[in-house]
């Protein structure tokens, strides 16, 4: 067995359970919903339209905006319940994912159950008043096991598309098999992401069947498929929540967060392993969006985790002027304190910079050693970016700082930028200056002389209700200021490379023993 | 028995039933005779609320039967339409069981009654473990007619029972019913758009066009004649078919009676 893939099997049980345990959920919830609903648009055209329309609408918007929707709205609703009745609840996980998934799931439940019971006979619908039957024992006796078969295809196309969704869950901070294709993903590492595609495929191609099984079972009126389907569908859901129930005996640990890129998962997995050395459990919740991050923990969802200084003072602060890095660190410090609760642990000693890179050769090519020099040849040139860059207040100040305007802008994936500008289909990129594929892929980092980019310091955040947690702020410490920029570079390397490539925990570990620590 | 009073029904502005009067005794086969549209079976639904009229009252041995709920009622009528309705996920037995089940039989009691009903209608018992899709149209019916009668109902109500069956079948089904109705000493109300069924099976037949009642009368009083035209006219089908083939029969009979 290779060592990607049994560190990918050592995950599953996790993984595997949250996804069982987030798919059956959102898929009971909906299965909950839409049965009266179905009952009522059945019975009545008036209301059967107006569902039907906002089924299929919510089925439109895209199923990653979905999820993330549900964010801010129950941040929003956290904040009323915990003015109204001093309990809020968490905004990001479990909640959105489910709350997305099960609105996901309705419409095929709903279409299809009434498609079965308007598909009922009428002559059959009226022997049943006739012999004396009252509407609910029509509907019970009747016309519910006549649509059963009809509403069941329903349900399992739900059940296919809410596991292949679930994956989904993952950006907004909920663990399911989608962890393993988004660091998969980032990492570069097609083990993890087969891996979790197929585990899901496999996940949604089983319950297909079992639930295939209770529809013939239905159909045929053969109530031993059905009790068959049922008893494999529980138990196949108990077997995948026991690693959960184990886990969750446990004593509550710590959770560190962190974004999506291998950087992240590398000083998480450290600030991890700082913690179980001083005897605490932690947890990880991975791949979470870059504001997203912080709002979880503002809002105490996770309790720690690494930011950036440029970050945080734009997007966070919203503040537009870029005052000298140790300026800027002290106030961003005392202003998170102040706004939010948020403790500013300290730097780690390296900056993780947006920075404009090109092809060494490109650049001496055209004589471009600044983003100045850039300006002039930018309308030619493709730029290639991250998700975010684009919709950043550090891209708006490159542009009037600079008055750059490229030919085209392209966004990308991380790692899919680094293959475009290798592959010449742009020309300059938005990197990360402690990215290890700088000098790996010979690409020169342009300089910034009107300062208009914001310095990055990395700095370890802990959230407000840890302020005063002494074994949380004494494992950490010690990274303080201990990280230059070349072991980052090194250590995210050894991740994105594509030959002798290391997990972000082995990577963990070697920055670990480089430290000394 | 039941009894019809200035009962009215609307559709859309158009009266599907005209303030119609009906009286059907105690033991009586009524037969009520129509075109598509007439208000026929408008009028049947009403008894069992099927359908509640606008205006006008309904009553079974003198009582209103809009007095309690609609299902009870129906429980207490049988009912057996041209649509059959069997259950098609339930076996024979348990659509034959169905009014006794809602009725809270016990289960054994349930059990000999759907037996006695198989005999009734002449299915084999056998048939009672097996489900309706595999049988005949006349098969069918006779289930629902099981069905109808399984909860021992004194009024039973057809509407166009045996409309969807071949000519023969027809006949002997409907033989068969008469036979029933005398043999269980039913109050039944049949509703036909042939006139011929009508004199044939009915003590007492109603002719209804648009809504109204525009001929009544026993089955001897139609043939006698000097009824409202329409009528006349409805009577003066089969009475002409059945003297065509009459006609037809003697001279079949006769080169016959030559040759012996």
């Amino acid at each position: 067995m290779s060592a990607p893939f049994a560190a990918a099997l050592r995950l599953l049980p996790d993984y595997l359970g949250w996804h069982v345990a987030l798919s059956a959920s959102a898929l009971l919830l909906g299965l909950i919903l839409s049965a009266p609903l179905a009952v009522l648009s059945a019975r009545d055209a008036r209301v059967r339209w107006p569902v039907l329309a906002v089924a299929g609408l919510i089925q439109t918007i895209p199923s990653l905006a979905l999820l993330a929707l549900f964010y801010p709205l129950l941040l929003g609703l956290s904040a009323l319940t915990k003015a109204a009745l001093g309990v809020g609840f968490p905004a990001l996980g479990f909640l959105p994912s489910l709350l997305a998934l099960t609105l996901y799931s309705m419409l095929p439940m709903l279409r299809n159950g009434v498609a079965g019971l308007t598909g009922v006979d009428p002559a059959v619908s009226e022997a049943a008043k006739g012999v004396g039957m009252t509407d609910r024992q029509r509907l019970w006796r009747v016309e519910a096991p006549l649509a059963a078969p009809v509403a069941m295809a329903g349900v399992r196309t739900a059940a296919v598309w809410v596991i292949g969704t679930a994956t989904l869950a993952t950006p907004v901070g909920q663990t399911s098999l989608g962890d393993y294709i988004f660091s998969g993903l980032q990492t570069e590492n097609w083990t993890l992401v087969l891996f979790g595609c197929a585990a899901a495929a496999i996940l949604a191609f089983a319950t297909d069947q079992l639930l295939g099984l209770i529809e013939t079972g239905l159909a045929r009126r053969d109530r031993r498929r059905v009790l068959i389907g049922l008893v494999a569908l529980f138990a196949g859901v108990l077997a995948a929540l026991t690693p959960l129930a184990v886990g969750a005996a446990k004593p509550k640990g710590y959770v560190i967060g962190a974004k999506n890129f291998s950087e992240q998962y590398i000083l998480a997995d450290v600030m991890a392993d700082r913690l179980r050395q001083g005897g605490a459990s932690v947890a990880l919740k991975n791949d979470l969006g870059s504001v997203i991050a912080f709002r979880a923990l503002a809002a105490n969802d996770i309790d720690a985790y690494v930011d950036y200084s440029g970050t945080l003072w734009t997007t966070v602060l919203g503040r537009s002027d870029t005052p000298p890095r140790a300026v800027l660190l002290q106030q961003m410090a005392e202003a998170l304190k102040a706004r939010y609760g948020v403790v500013t642990l300290g730097p780690l000693g390296f900056e993780n910079a947006y920075a404009l890179a090109m092809k060494r050769s490109l650049a001496q090519r055209l004589g471009v050693h600044s983003i100045a020099d850039l300006a002039a040849h930018a309308p030619e040139l493709t730029l290639g970016s991250d998700l975010e860059f684009l919709s950043r207040i550090e891209w708006r100040a490159l542009q009037s700082a600079y008055g750059l305007k490229f030919r085209a802008e392209r966004q990308f994936q991380p790692t899919f930028m680094y293959k475009a500008i290798e592959d010449g289909e742009v020309d300059v990129i938005s990197a990360f200056s402690s990215d290890g594929r700088i000098a790996a892929d010979d690409l020169v980092v342009l300089t910034d002389p009107k300062g208009a980019i914001p310095p990055y310091d990395a700095v370890i955040l802990i959230a407000p209700k840890r302020a005063g947690d002494g074994r949380l702020k004494a494992a950490l410490q010690p990274l303080i200021g201990r990280i230059d920029v070349q072991a980052m570079r090194k250590a995210n390397l050894s991740v994105d490379q594509e030959t002798d490539k290391r997990s972000p925990e082995a990577a963990a570990k070697t920055l670990e023993a480089a430290l000394g620590l | 028995m039941i009894a019809l009073k200035g009962v009215a029904k609307a559709y859309d502005g158009v009266l599907a039933l005209d303030h119609v009067d009906l009286k059907v005794e105690r033991g009586e086969f009524r037969v009520v005779v129509g075109a598509s549209g007439s208000g026929k079976t408008t009028l049947l639904k009403t008894i069992n609320r099927l359908i509640d009229p606008d205006a006008g009252v309904v009553e079974i041995d003198g009582r209103p039967v809009l007095e309690g709920p609609a299902p009870l009622l129906r429980r207490r009528i049988g009912y057996v339409f041209q649509g059959v309705g069997l259950f098609p996920h339930l076996s024979v037995g348990e659509n034959i069981a169905v009014t006794p089940k809602l009725l809270g039989w016990a289960p054994a009691k349930t059990a000999a009654q759907v037996e006695e009903m198989l005999d009734l209608v002449d299915l084999p018992r056998d048939f009672a473990a097996r489900r309706p899709d595999a049988f005949s149209g006349g098969q069918r019916q006779r289930v629902g007619l099981a069905r109808a009668l399984a909860a021992r109902p004194e009024v039973v109500l057809m509407d166009e029972p045996f409309g969807a069956l071949d000519a023969v079948t027809r006949d002997v089904l409907g033989r068969a019913y008469r036979d029933l109705h005398d043999k269980l000493g039913l109050t039944s109300v049949m509703i036909t758009h042939d006139m011929m069924e009508a004199l044939l099976l009915a003590d007492r037949i109603a002719v209804m066009r648009k809504g109204r009642i525009v001929g009544e009368g026993e089955p001897a009083d139609f043939l006698k004649g000097g009824m409202d035209a329409y009528v006349q006219a409805l009577v003066e089908t089969p009475r002409r078919q059945a003297a065509a083939v009459a006609a037809l029969s003697e001279t079949a009979a006769r080169p016959r009676e030559r040759g012996a």
